[in-house]
């Protein structure tokens, strides 16, 4: 008997408004459909009506959590179209906001992470640390949210002595939890458990698919524009690529937490070595005939913006791909013979979501077209009833 | 691999086949082919020059014609391999054989542009909702929205 399982369009465990409807045979997930365009704003249809000024505010709109990583592959892009040369002190200032912005965001992921598998303890840790780096981003640009800091060639604030050292402060405070983090994974076998072997995405799968950012690097491909495409300052600075080969949710959490570490290294270098000089220069308003792709690590993957100009004010035409959209067809994968327990913890492993809310999801019985609403707190409670069941898995090793 | 041998490996192994071939910066190739040609030069770069990657497929209007860009990388360079077709005949043929997660951008691509991309395994709307009317492909520049009369449940007609 087949039984077909809505989720979404509205769903705590996704950024966006997304539905996926899930065929299922008992426990076991055998096929999964997905429906996008629940949010399509026409975002792009919009941005060709607005100045390049206009579209950097516009584009930071796309993502609440990733706001910096938009605006800086636009303004990456449009940089590329008019042949402009920033400042280098410009250049250190935007890339210091992106890696505090990848802090906060794998550190808000971490949290998420540790609620879908019953450790809340754990989320209340790492969403109290990311009020420091939160802070961070307030002292250097005025918002949590959106930073607001690109300009077209450059950054619109400056950084003095005092917020360089109050930024030092706050990663060696962030470098200190993170490391107790590794040492809660080591001493917590139940949550190492619950995370191996879920949601599993081998490396094939994740090439053909075209996967990108912390899912593509736990199942071993070696894929960070950083490295491959190192854009504006990347290549003076050193850090290191992580990969995982577990390809579970395991791997995922790994991978997030090295990343981190490598973020706070690449943090304290920009800070410690800051140029001197001018933070921007002035762009013109025009921008010639020309088209540029820019490519941009948004905490989740690569962020990719296609820019066409024709010589007016206003692009031709912008084409956006968000890294979570990349990610989809994997997901299908990660999620097909997997349980309706884990589903919860799949979705969070590919896209982390502040909206903690508890909300429905709806069983519907094939033959009978009966409905049943499952709260998310029972799915929870299906998931903790599984994780008891699992003998094999309690063998599973934090991999530090 | 430099840029400059890939391009120079590019011309050798496509031959007529590259219609146009340039170096705007660093790490950036823009190939333009025929139609016909599309699904064999994706093939080709996923094969020889470690191009499995598709980054997305970017849809342009040019008013006469479309042009679709595949976005392809490789960890040494990125490639912009581009496609145009005439608007009165705006068919392209499927990549997802040769590249499977090209499948939402093609999607999108159809629904966005009107193309229709011949031999791809799901051809329904992406983004567009279920009631949308045919015909209708809102990235086209000549497509215009217009917010539909406002109607009040009861109200004087």
């Amino acid at each position: 008997m087949k039984f077909e399982i809505p989720i979404g369009p509205q769903h705590p465990a996704l950024k966006e408004p997304i539905s996926l409807r899930m065929t299922v045979e008992g426990e076991v997930i055998r096929d999964v459909d997905i429906r996008l365009g629940y949010n399509h704003r026409g975002l792009e249809k919009l941005a060709e009506e607005k100045t390049w000024i206009q579209n950097i505010y516009l584009t930071e709109r796309i993502c609440g959590i990733c706001s910096h990583s938009h605006t800086s592959c636009f303004v990456q892009g449009v940089e590329m179209l008019m042949e402009l040369a920033p400042p280098r002190r410009g250049l250190y200032i935007r890339y210091l906001v992106s890696e505090l912005e990848r802090v906060h965001s794998h550190l808000l992921w971490l949290g998420v992470a540790g609620h879908e598998a019953g450790f809340d303890s754990f989320f209340m840790y790492t969403w109290r640390d990311r009020e420091v780096v939160m802070d961070l981003l307030e002292m250097i640009s005025g918002n949590r949210v959106h930073y607001s800091m690109n300009a077209i060639g450059g950054v619109r604030r400056d950084l003095d002595d005092g917020q360089r050292q109050k930024i030092l402060d706050g990663v060696a405070v962030l470098r200190k939890r993170s490391e107790y983090y590794y040492h809660i994974g080591a001493n917590e076998p139940t949550f190492v458990a619950r995370l191996a072997g879920v949601g599993r995405l081998t490396k094939e799968q994740a090439v053909a698919l075209c996967a990108v950012g912390p899912t593509a690097r736990a199942s071993g491909v070696a894929r960070d524009v950083r490295k491959d495409d190192p854009y504006a300052v990347y290549d003076e600075i050193d850090f290191n690529l992580i990969t995982e080969t577990s390809c579970d949710v395991l791997g995922r959490t790994v991978v997030r937490i090295k990343e981190l570490m490598e973020s706070y290294k690449i943090i304290e270098f920009i800070v410690r070595n800051l140029p001197a000089g001018e933070i921007a220069l002035r762009a013109p308003r025009r921008a010639k005939p020309n088209e540029a792709f820019s490519r941009y690590e948004a905490p989740r993957g690569e962020n990719v913006h296609y820019i066409k100009s024709n010589g007016s004010d206003k692009p031709e035409r912008l084409k956006v791909r968000a890294p979570t959209l990349a990610n989809y067809p994997a997901t299908v994968e990660m999620l097909r013979n997997g349980f309706i327990a884990d589903i919860p913890l799949i979705f969070a492993a590919i896209d982390p979501c502040i909206c903690c809310a508890e909300r429905a999801v709806e069983l519907v019985d094939a033959r009978s077209g009966e409905e049943r609403t499952v709260r998310m707190s029972d799915l929870r409670r299906l998931a903790a009833a599984r994780r008891r069941d699992v003998g094999l898995k309690g063998k599973a090793e934090w991999p530090f | 691999m430099s840029d400059e041998e890939t391009i120079e490996r590019l011309k050798q192994d496509l031959g007529d086949k590259a219609l146009e071939l340039t170096h705007p910066s660093k790490r950036r190739i823009f190939l333009k082919v025929a139609p016909a040609d599309l699904v064999p030069v994706a093939a080709l770069l996923r094969d020889k020059y470690d191009m499995a990657y598709l980054a997305t497929v970017s849809g342009v209007d040019k008013g006469t014609t479309f042009e679709a860009v595949y976005h392809f990388a490789s960890p040494a360079v990125n490639l912009n391999l581009r496609v145009e077709v005439p608007r009165e005949a705006p068919r392209l043929p499927s990549i997802c054989a040769v590249i499977p997660g090209a499948i939402l951008y093609e999607r999108e691509l159809q629904d966005m542009f009107g193309l229709t991309i011949e031999g791809i395994p799901d051809p329904r709307p992406l983004v567009l909702p279920d009631g949308w009317p045919a015909g209708q492909h809102p990235l086209r520049k000549d497509w215009k929205y217009e917010r539909p009369p406002e109607v009040i449940p009861g109200g004087k007609s």
